[in-house]
């Protein structure tokens, strides 16, 4: 399968560095093909700029800033995402990708009068996301997930109509042990069952 | 009433635009004393650095980098917020903001172990956003926004009354819906 793995954190003594070079060994052993897209490390602009709003409806033309995103994005049958839930949802760096890349008439049908809006991205098939996260589990699910909701379900709806989900999260953070830590990346290497 | 008020739109011409100017001129009509921060023109950088990521949970030098955001945001007593929603979220503008801003120290501390609010000054919290999809669509996919200004704002600032104005459905949107919703975030200012 086709992996695009997005990956945001910006240091790389980070526990999320060691989860994304996990999910990255477990997926190639796999045999899957896999490209790591790593948001810091490329120096990406997660500010949606005054011109790039002022075109952002306008058809081929608001692919152009993020030509090589749509690419990858098109080229993928699986997306993985791996960032730390930070105030309950995305770094803001994976928001502005977000927010960037999956652009009107590319990736979504826009509504009008008469129709609903339709997804475009009906190659992907499978979306995970893996994050670390300082609240507990109860706090989590109290504030909803931002995060996990607009990936798993906002970006999730711009895909294949029976697109799969999967949610790996290490809660507690900051009082994690190295046995909680190793636990979590076991379940990483698990990454590429989830989404045979 | 202090009221700092956080708009986050890039363009000067859009709808957005036309509801932080009235947000704006119906706090000052109404007797209160507006700190306007216009992320998109103030440059506003959203990205937290690995600098500040690793002095993250230094109090207080971890608020060197954003002091003036941090004074502002504790000398006010009212917040308000104007944005679309991007995504069903915060566009990254102003998801950095809270990213970077919203930091241990300013907007929660720790007490024994246990997460305490720190935004006392705040008494009231306002939302001024307006969406792309219908509010089934925002439903459907739980609205986040919603969801983090009514919750997860109203936990770090406890004493503060929450309310969240949101027009959706905005690309179907006509003059009179959109109309109606400016003197709606008018009318939520003056009664603040």
């Amino acid at each position: 399968m086709r992996v695009l793995l997005v990956y945001c954190h910006p240091c790389e003594e980070s526990f999320n560095r060691a989860v994304r070079d996990t999910a990255l060994a477990a997926l190639d052993d796999n045999g899957h093909e896999v490209r790591l897209l790593d948001l810091y490390a490329i120096g990406f602009d997660p500010t949606m700029s005054p011109e790039e709003r002022r075109g952002y409806h306008t058809p081929k033309a608001n692919e152009l800033p993020v030509s090589e995103h749509l690419a990858l994005v098109r080229w993928a049958e699986a997306l993985v995402f791996v960032y730390p839930t930070w105030w309950f949802g995305l770094p803001a760096m994976l928001k502005g990708w977000c927010d960037r890349v999956f652009v009107p008439h590319a990736t979504f049908v826009m509504p009008d009068s008469s129709h609903p809006m339709g997804p475009q991205l009906t190659n992907i098939r499978q979306i995970a996301v893996i994050t670390t996260c300082g609240a507990t589990w109860w706090m989590s699910k109290f504030v909803g997930e931002p995060g996990r909701r607009t990936i798993l379900r906002g970006i999730r709806w711009l895909c294949h109509p029976k697109c799969k989900t999967h949610y790996l999260a290490h809660y507690k953070m900051d009082t994690s042990t190295p046995a909680s830590r190793a636990r979590f990346l076991s379940k990483v290497e698990g990454l590429p069952r989830l989404i045979a | 009433m202090r009221a700092h008020v956080l708009y986050a739109h890039p363009v000067e011409t859009s709808y957005c635009a036309a509801l932080h100017s009235r947000v704006v001129d119906q706090l000052a009509a109404a007797g209160h004393e507006v700190d306007d921060f216009d992320l998109y023109a103030a440059g506003f950088e959203p990205l937290l650095s690995r600098a500040e990521r690793l002095a993250y949970h230094d109090i207080p030098d971890n608020r060197q980098t954003v002091s003036d955001c941090v004074d502002r945001l504790l000398a006010a007593e009212a917040l308000i917020l104007v944005f679309p929603v991007w995504n069903f979220g915060f566009p990254a503008i102003l998801k950095g903001y809270f990213d970077r801003v919203f930091l241990p120290g300013v907007s929660f501390r720790m007490e024994d172990g246990v997460v305490q609010p720190n935004l006392d000054n705040l008494r009231r919290i306002v939302a001024v956003t307006t969406y792309g999809g219908t509010r089934l669509r925002a439903w459907m996919m739980g609205d986040p926004p919603r969801r983090l200004v009514k919750r997860l704002l109203n936990v770090t600032a406890p004493n503060a009354r929450v309310s969240y104005h949101a027009l959706y459905d905005m690309n179907r949107a006509d003059d009179r819906r959109r109309s109606a919703f400016l003197d709606r975030a008018g009318h939520a200012m003056r009664t603040i």
